[in-house]
């Protein structure tokens, strides 16, 4: 099976160093798949969902921001922060998510507004991991 | 009286050989004649009449004493923070290796360009609040002034700032160069160093003054006792984009997708990799204080112990021979008498 080296590198760990056979990247402007001799790329990636597979497995890890580059089945994606959906708790992902949601709907000027919009994207992208990792079948 | 007072060693004793040099003084100037000799003869104190040097000052057994007892406290006190820097490197020495991995597929995608001098240079100098940590902070410092003089060699239009992270650097360049720093910023171990910070003092420097090139000049740690000052050059957006960092990197070769115009994306790159460099930078730094206060303090104890045998030696000879002469005052005595 063809596969490419992936690693997923945050500031004070590497999350995954290893083969896969495909990832799925939240960009900027949307959702990137990537196979097997893809074209060299460079993006950044928005706070969202990265999903890994690895023999017919998918699994889930929260980013919250960072780069990915892709040469010659080489993909380096380095990230501010990351989590994965294994180690989140879909109770307390869930709790936070309605927390920061009532926090935005209470902000009040454009700095709070523009915090408490990041918090709620970064809860959601907890829920959204934790959640595909169950659909998945590779968290609980 | 004179043999107890002496075995105590107490400072009455240097109290009445003062007493007796200053008197002896007047008595000297008549009998040293015309000269004014500074010498002068008296009675009494010490063993018999002697010739004894007016101005040399008796180091009482109580004053020594004194002495050995504040030598060891601060052999205690060096050996204490030798050990606290030494257990502190183990967990900092884990994050910079670990960091490492962050910033270096930045070098492989981008290049490394230590050449490229651009009009405006910013010089982000990373120096420790602490001291008492042997000389990385000099080293580091003077590698910063040296940046700055090569930069004035190239002539006017090319304007250099600086950028201080640290007191100790922020106190040696400030007298020279106050006017060329642009921002200091200092207390940055209060919490462990992570990347928020690192990112949040990337965009204050982005923000507060525009740059063509930024060279972060810090320590790199090799080993416990080797610390290599090491310069990383970053390039702005702008330059990245230029002739010159095309032909070093490997960014032509990628598609780029993601934003609108490579240009945004080459922005939020250097943003990034400021942000990765400076953690990396900040980390490799605190290693090295860590490392030299550890050599440093090393040092410091053992030349405490050095000092205190020395102390102690001359200590139990002045003490020695104060019993000595209590002891032949004594048995002489003792034989006039029979005799």
């Amino acid at each position: 099976m063809d596969t490419f080296r992936l690693r997923v590198i945050a500031p004070d760990r590497i999350i995954f160093d290893s083969r896969a056979a495909e990832v799925i990247l939240a960009t900027n402007t949307g959702l990137v798949g990537i196979l097997p001799n893809h074209a060299p790329l460079l993006t950044g990636l928005d706070i969202g969902i990265l999903k890994i597979r690895t023999n017919e497995l998918w699994s889930v890890v929260a980013v919250m921001g960072g780069f990915a580059m892709v040469h010659d089945n080489d993909i380096t994606i380095l990230v501010n922060e990351a989590e994965n959906a294994k180690e989140i708790n879909l109770q307390e992902a869930q709790e936070i998510f309605q927390l920061t949601q009532t926090k935005v709907s209470q902000a009040d000027g454009r700095k709070e507004n523009i915090e408490a919009n990041l918090n709620l994207k970064r809860a959601k992208a907890r829920l959204d991991a934790i959640q595909e990792g169950i659909k998945e079948g590779t968290a609980s | 009286m004179a043999t107890g007072a002496a075995r105590r060693g107490g400072s009455r004793l240097a109290k009445q050989f003062a007493e007796k040099l200053t008197l002896s003084s007047s008595v000297g100037a008549q009998n040293g004649g015309a000269m004014g000799s500074p010498w002068g003869v008296q009675s009494g104190v010490g063993a018999g009449n002697e010739l004894i040097p007016f101005g040399v000052r008796y180091a009482s057994n109580q004053a020594v004493r004194n002495r050995m007892r504040s030598v060891k406290n601060i052999q205690k006190i060096t050996m204490a923070m030798k050990m606290v820097a030494a257990s502190k490197l183990r967990t900092v020495q884990v994050k910079a290796e670990n960091s490492r991995g962050l910033f270096q597929p930045f070098t492989a995608l981008l290049g490394d360009a230590p050449a490229v001098m651009g009009n405006k240079t910013l010089v982000v100098t990373l120096s420790t609040d602490k001291g008492l940590c042997g000389g990385i902070n000099s080293t580091v410092v003077k590698y910063s002034r040296s940046l700055l003089k090569l930069n004035q060699l190239n002539g006017e239009g090319h304007d250099t700032k600086f950028v201080i992270v640290g007191d100790k650097g922020k106190a040696q360049l400030q007298r020279e160069y106050k006017k060329l720093i642009s921002t200091y910023i200092t207390e940055t171990q209060k919490v462990s160093i992570n990347f928020t910070q690192c990112a949040m003092i990337a965009d204050e420097i982005i923000k507060s003054s525009e740059y063509d090139v930024i060279k972060v000049v810090y320590n790199k740690f090799n080993s416990a006792v080797s610390f290599l000052p090491t310069v990383a050059t970053l390039l702005s957006p702008e330059t990245l984009a230029g002739e010159e960092a095309q032909k070093i990197g490997n960014l032509e070769s990628y598609e780029t997708e993601g934003a609108e115009t490579q240009g945004e994306v080459l922005q939020n790159l250097a943003e990034f990799q400021l942000a990765s460099v400076l953690y990396n930078a900040m980390l490799e730094n605190a290693t090295s204080e860590m490392g030299a206060r550890m050599s440093a303090m090393d040092s410091s104890t053992r030349n405490a112990g050095e000092v205190l045998d020395r102390l102690t030696l001359s200590y139990n000879r002045s003490r020695q021979a104060s019993i000595t002469t209590e002891l032949i005052e004594i048995i002489s005595g003792a034989a006039a008498l029979e005799g």
